[in-house]
């Protein structure tokens, strides 16, 4: 399977009345591929996943999901994939086992494996203890594991989870973080996840698109998408600190007087490259001075994100 | 779940248990329900059968007015299930979900109708027995034959009961799919009981009597009509319409 196209889009477009929430959207996602959909509120992301899912129809262009015309084809669709929609869509009147056997009953699960499936996945969310309690009384975290079981109860090779770690404080985020972790491993499942998170991001996927006002502005691996804003690279040399002055000369006379002193015997040195680092290190141990690191601080996916929302807002 | 219990309980228990206990208890004061009769048309005043007026009260009550009293339980069964049957979920916020799972458009939309009816027709069946024995119970020794099984209780059983049901669905499921909640959906859609309430004024009055032959005239009506409504409502049926409201 890996390899595979699962989720195609081409020209994919969705207005609704005078608003253009999707334009010109295109991408190829192979099987097995853990894609981040990045963007404010607003952008498209949630548009995105109900047009892969056969809940919108297109205005312009295509889609195809597992081979699948979602519109026309859309309960197709929908049997090979799972949604973990933005608020969890659980019914506080049920129990977490009820509720799972409801989606498995929807989801075509034969009846033998429904209850070692559910089982299985309320252990692996932590929920086993609380599976008889009415799910009106769990906690926000709880609910957004319970949600994403949820979507694994049939076992989807396509995952799609909107805003996963939104609304959780912070050690219920690393827990739901590395629940999506396990399920990317082993490559067997593509995963779409839309998030604002940049850092959760550039941890968990293969892949970014950003989009901006429904348009893709950037596409590619987190450190392909961080180095195409053409953003300037820093490096930062922690020198003895005796050495600090005459390391400060020969940074400035190599970065054109970008160089400047941090203090402690750090120097912080702008736009000279990863080519420039050998060269620098040389000279000042040739200078006599001790460099005890040399550290180039590569531009993040939010840096990224940041520039490339500022140059299309200009 | 309280209404759908406590509903048909009064009305297929207490009130008929009261009207055969009142009617029993009424002495002298039961001469002050002869208009009731005597607005009848000959031919059901025919098969009320002789005897005392008290046997003759009791017969015209649980065979044609609790008949016609009837149709409000599935009736009000539809109605509250299907009121909540999107607005509900809008409300409980469980809609999405749903419309992310496998199901085409008109799966969706035939599920959140037969639900309802089955739920009315499965209530009224286990409300008309309790009824029957009850009534038979209580005046079958009064009336010297066993009430509430004849042609007409049948034809309201599986007829025009079923029909009006589905009148209420046609026009609460699209209610229901149009608003926010369910308050709001039941309120709008409460008019439905309107036409069952006229029906059970004008018997009382005289206007007109709900017997066999009518109720077959009835039902044809009403399922052509829910029947219209529900084709129409199941084109215009879209999970993108009901997205514009999550």
């Amino acid at each position: 399977m890996t390899g595979a196209l699962v989720l195609e889009a081409s020209g994919l477009g969705r207005t609704f009345g005078d608003v253009v929430a999707l334009e010109d959207v295109s991408f190829r996602v192979p099987a097995g591929q853990v894609v981040g959909l990045l963007g404010h509120n607003g952008a498209g992301k949630t548009t995105t996943i109900r047009l892969m899912n056969g809940l919108l129809a297109p205005t312009t262009g295509g889609a195809k999901t597992l081979g699948h015309d979602p519109w026309r084809e859309g309960p197709a669709v929908r049997a090979g994939t799972g949604v973990l929609t933005e608020t969890p869509s659980l019914d506080d009147r049920m129990t977490a086992r009820e509720a799972m056997a409801f989606w498995a009953e929807l989801w075509g699960v034969p009846r033998p494996e429904v209850r070692p499936r559910i089982d299985d996945l309320l252990e692996r969310f932590d929920l086993a203890g609380r599976a008889d309690d009415r799910i009106g009384g769990y906690s926000r975290g709880m609910r957004q594991r319970l949600a994403l079981a949820r979507t694994l109860i049939h076992d989807p090779p396509v995952l799609f989870l909107d805003e996963p770690t939104a609304a959780l404080d912070p050690i219920a985020s690393i827990g739901v973080r590395d629940l999506v972790r396990s399920l990317a491993v082993g490559r067997d499942r593509t995963i779409l996840i839309c998030t604002h998170n940049l850092a959760e991001a550039q941890e968990l996927c293969d892949r970014v698109i950003i989009l901006r006002r429904g348009r893709v502005i950037a596409d590619g691996t987190p450190s392909e998408v961080a180095g195409s804003a053409a953003l300037p690279t820093r490096v930062e040399l922690e020198l003895d600190l005796e050495h600090a002055e005459i390391g400060l000369r020969i940074a400035r006379a190599a970065s054109e007087g970008n160089a400047s002193d941090l203090g402690g015997g750090r120097i912080a040195i702008d736009g000279l490259g990863r080519d420039g680092v050998p060269g620098l290190v040389a000279e000042l141990v040739a200078a006599g001075a001790s460099v005890y690191r040399v550290t180039p601080d590569q531009p993040t996916l939010e840096d990224a994100y940041v520039a490339l929302y500022g140059d299309a807002e200009s | 779940m309280v209404p759908l219990i406590i509903v048909p309980v009064m009305f297929f228990v207490l009130f008929p248990a009261l009207a055969v206990i009142g009617v029993r208890a009424g002495g002298d004061a039961i001469d002050e329900l002869r208009p009731l009769l005597d607005v009848l048309p000959p031919e059901i005043t025919r098969t009320l059968g002789p005897g005392p007026l008290e046997r003759q009260i009791l017969v015209y009550l649980l065979e044609y007015q609790f008949a016609t009293f009837f149709l409000i339980v599935p009736l009000m069964v539809c109605a509250v299930i299907a009121a909540d049957s999107f607005a509900g979920e809008k409300e409980r916020r469980t809609l999405e979900a749903l419309l992310y799972s496998p199901t085409s458009d008109r799966e969706l939309y035939v599920a959140k109708l037969l639900g309802p009816w089955l739920a009315a027709i499965a209530v009224s069946v286990i409300g008309w027995l309790l009824f029957a024995v009850l009534v038979n119970v209580l005046a079958a020794g009064d009336i010297g034959r066993p009430v509430a099984i004849s042609v007409l209780w049948l034809l309201v059983l599986g007829w025009l009961g079923p029909a009006v049901g589905a009148l209420a669905i046609s026009v609460l499921v699209v209610v229901s799919a149009r608003v926010r909640g369910f308050q709001e959906a039941y309120q709008l859609g409460g008019v439905i009981v309107l036409p069952v309430v006229a029906l059970f004024v004008a018997q009382l009055v005289g206007a007109v009597v709900l017997d066999a032959r009518l109720a077959v005239l009835l039902g044809a009506i009403v399922w052509v009509i829910a029947g219209t409504l529900l084709f129409f409502a199941s084109r215009g049926f879209r999970r993108e319409r009901l997205l514009r409201q999550v």
